[in-house]
């Protein structure tokens, strides 16, 4: 089948093909009426075509018709298809012409009615051939996409599969990047904090390494007036005047404080140094037992930098038991859910810090009196990449992550009202777990 | 163009009158059969099968000798306009020569004259011919009802389609005989150009259009 410029399927049949009269008129019906006509009085009429080629007559006995014999014409579609002929030496008269007239007429009739019989048949079939074709078609189009669906439903689980695990690899990078991020934030902090100590500390070496060269100088002069052996006044005149230039009584007494300032200084290094040790248990691998109320603190002492000024920090602790879990990746949660709370108001904020036992599970809620987290994100805000923040102001992933921490302990989180104002996140975990439990 | 055979001198045409259901398409050729002249034509053929609606379409033929002997048929079809006649339509539309669209005036039947005149853009381009190379008029029929578009605004929308636009009331016999003389014309430059009507058959623009719209007496 030829195809169009855009691709489509042309239709090549035409309906109404040119016919002669031949084909118009079957022998049996012209011969037969042609037989009357010439036993009603027009001896040896026929039908000739254009071209003067005998069609239908009545016996071969008959003469050729010449080109002065009476004729009339047989129209088909308004042409002159043919005509009927009464030739030389037949009966003349009013009665013939009219006969012949008739008989014109008749054929005439005759083919338009066959001809409009047949186009109707023609065009018929070629409709309805048509509209088979293009069902086929259709079919074979149908069969082919039902073809590719099936293809396709067959491989879509083992793709479903294979895009889940991309997924979820990817996810964990993810998370894996935000505990990084969460991390590299309190980095941040912690490094401000050291940084002051060591400044002063520095500065303070620094002095006393000026002083330090000052002792060794009046030492090395004591050491020579002795080795020559005299204590003269002049000598004593001497190094006296050489005291009250170095001005060493005054550095003497400064010297203690620098001491003791610079070792308050490293001291308080040394404490960030263990806090961050105590806080990221990083010496600890796998679970070891817990003081959760002392991770908490432990904690807030990191974060210190991070708490805005003017915030209330209230501790209500209970005694908790001691449980199995990673404290390093509780301490990661806590950061987190505290890191929130700071970030819950400018001005005035009070964060309240509630532990305690119920039951068999320990429950820990930090309560911020900020916005609050309105009843119907508070399904949502567990899922990952869910923010209410500006684009590039947060993933998603910080109460993701907290999730994932407290599930893998067996435990639960919620967010709940604080009364007056406020979000409260609610930890609550189990005091003893099942072998099912352990962490993974 | 259906035949041409320069051996025997004959060459068949094929007219399609397009258009929606019921705007007239069939009454334009009752009205071209009544108005003019037996000679040179043959019989109106309705074929109307009626139980079964696969074909449904009208055939008024033409024929006229050029000076040269060139024997010139005319067919002059016209569509069914229901839309799911298209097989029919598209079997009727192969190798036209020239097509008149005839739209139905009233306002109520603006997007029928559209959506037919789509499916006849559609079916134009499946049997491969170029509407801008097309011999195509429009008539906007049944100018006798009431609630129809102002002629302004008709010109307005298809001025710019350069596509000669004819208004008319078949029911009343007028605009009809002008519309199939209009499409005549616009058939015979495109035929001039491509067998040289004028200078080989020595048929002019004139004399094909009279001996295709001589009036009866």
């Amino acid at each position: 089948m030829p195809t169009d410029s855009e691709g489509r399927k042309r239709i090549v049949y035409c309906v109404g093909e040119e016919r002669a009269l031949r084909d118009v008129l079957p022998e049996s019906e012209a011969a037969a009426l042609l037989a009357a006509a010439s036993r009603a009085g027009l001896r040896g009429v026929r039908v000739v075509d254009p071209g003067g080629k005998a069609l239908w007559g009545s016996g071969n006995d008959a003469p050729p018709p010449g080109e002065g014999d009476p004729r009339r014409p047989i129209l088909l579609e308004g042409e002159p298809a043919g005509s009927i002929v009464l030739p030389a030496g037949a009966a003349r008269g009013e009665t013939q012409d009219a006969l012949l007239a008739l008989l014109a007429d008749t054929l005439t009739a005759m083919a338009h009615n066959n001809l409009k019989r047949m186009l109707t048949t023609e065009t018929h079939t070629e409709v309805v051939n048509r509209s088979y074709e293009e069902l086929l078609e259709t079919n074979r189009s149908l069969s082919a996409s039902e073809q590719r669906y099936r293809e396709l439903a067959g491989t879509l689980e083992i793709k479903v599969r294979e895009r889940t695990e991309e997924l979820s690899r990817a996810m964990a990078r993810l998370v894996q990047q935000e505990k990084m991020a969460s991390v590299g934030q309190l980095a941040a902090g912690v490094a401000h904090e050291i940084n002051n100590p060591l400044a002063f500390v520095t500065s303070n070496l620094r002095t006393l390494k000026k002083y330090t060269e000052r002792f060794l100088d009046i030492i090395a002069r004591y050491q020579r007036v002795f080795e020559q052996g005299g204590v003269a006044q002049q000598d004593r005149d001497d190094l006296r005047k050489h005291r009250e230039s170095l001005r060493l009584d005054a550095i003497s007494a400064d010297a203690g404080d620098l001491l003791r300032q610079t070792l308050e200084g490293t001291e308080r290094v040394r404490k960030i140094v263990a806090d961050l040790k105590g806080f990221s248990h990083i010496d600890e691998e796998g679970e070891a037992p817990a003081d959760l109320n002392r991770e908490i603190d432990r904690t807030l002492s990191v974060m210190t930098h991070e708490i805005p000024a003017g915030a209330a920090i209230v501790r209500e602790f209970s005694p908790l038991p001691v449980i199995p879990c990673r404290p390093g990746e509780f301490n990661q949660l806590f950061l987190g859910l505290l890191r929130n709370a700071f970030q819950a108001r400018q001005e005035g904020l009070r964060v309240t810090i509630r532990t305690g036992v119920s039951g068999d599970r320990i429950r820990i809620a930090f309560a911020d009196n900020g916005p609050g987290v309105p009843a119907d994100l508070r399904t949502r805000i567990f899922e990952p990449f869910f923010t209410t923040r500006d684009v590039g102001k947060g993933k998603g992933l910080g109460l993701t992550v907290a999730y994932d921490i407290v599930t893998a302990h067996g435990g639960t989180i919620d967010v709940e009202d604080t009364p007056g104002g406020g979000a409260t996140f609610v930890l609550q975990l189990p005091i003893r777990r099942g072998s099912h439990d352990q962490i993974r | 163009m259906i035949e041409y055979d320069s051996e025997e001198q004959r060459m068949v045409l094929k007219f399609v009158y397009y258009g929606p259901a019921l705007s007239g398409k069939t009454t334009n050729l009752l009205r071209l059969h009544d108005l003019l002249a037996k000679e040179g034509r043959g019989d109106l053929m309705v074929l109307d099968t009626k139980d079964d609606r696969t074909i449904f379409f009208d055939l008024l033929p033409f024929f006229l000798v050029a000076p040269s002997g060139l024997k010139i048929k005319v067919k002059v079809y016209t569509v069914p306009g229901q839309v799911q006649h298209d097989a029919t339509r598209k079997a009727v539309l192969q190798r036209a020569d020239g097509v008149a669209f005839i739209a139905d005036s009233r306002r109520s039947e603006a997007k029928n004259n559209a959506e037919s005149f789509g499916n006849l853009e559609r079916n134009l381009s499946i049997v491969g011919i170029d509407i801008d190379k097309l011999p195509l008029v429009i008539q906007y029929n049944k100018r006798d009802l009431p609630d129809i578009l102002p002629e302004e605004e008709i010109r307005r929308a298809w001025g710019p389609t350069g596509f000669p636009v004819l208004l008319s009331s078949a029911l009343e016999g007028w605009g009809v005989v002008e519309t199939f003389r209009a499409l005549a014309e616009r058939a015979y430059d495109a035929l001039d150009r491509r067998h040289d009507f004028g200078g080989t058959h020595g048929l002019t623009r004139e004399s094909f259009a009279e001996r295709l719209v001589r009036r009866a007496g």
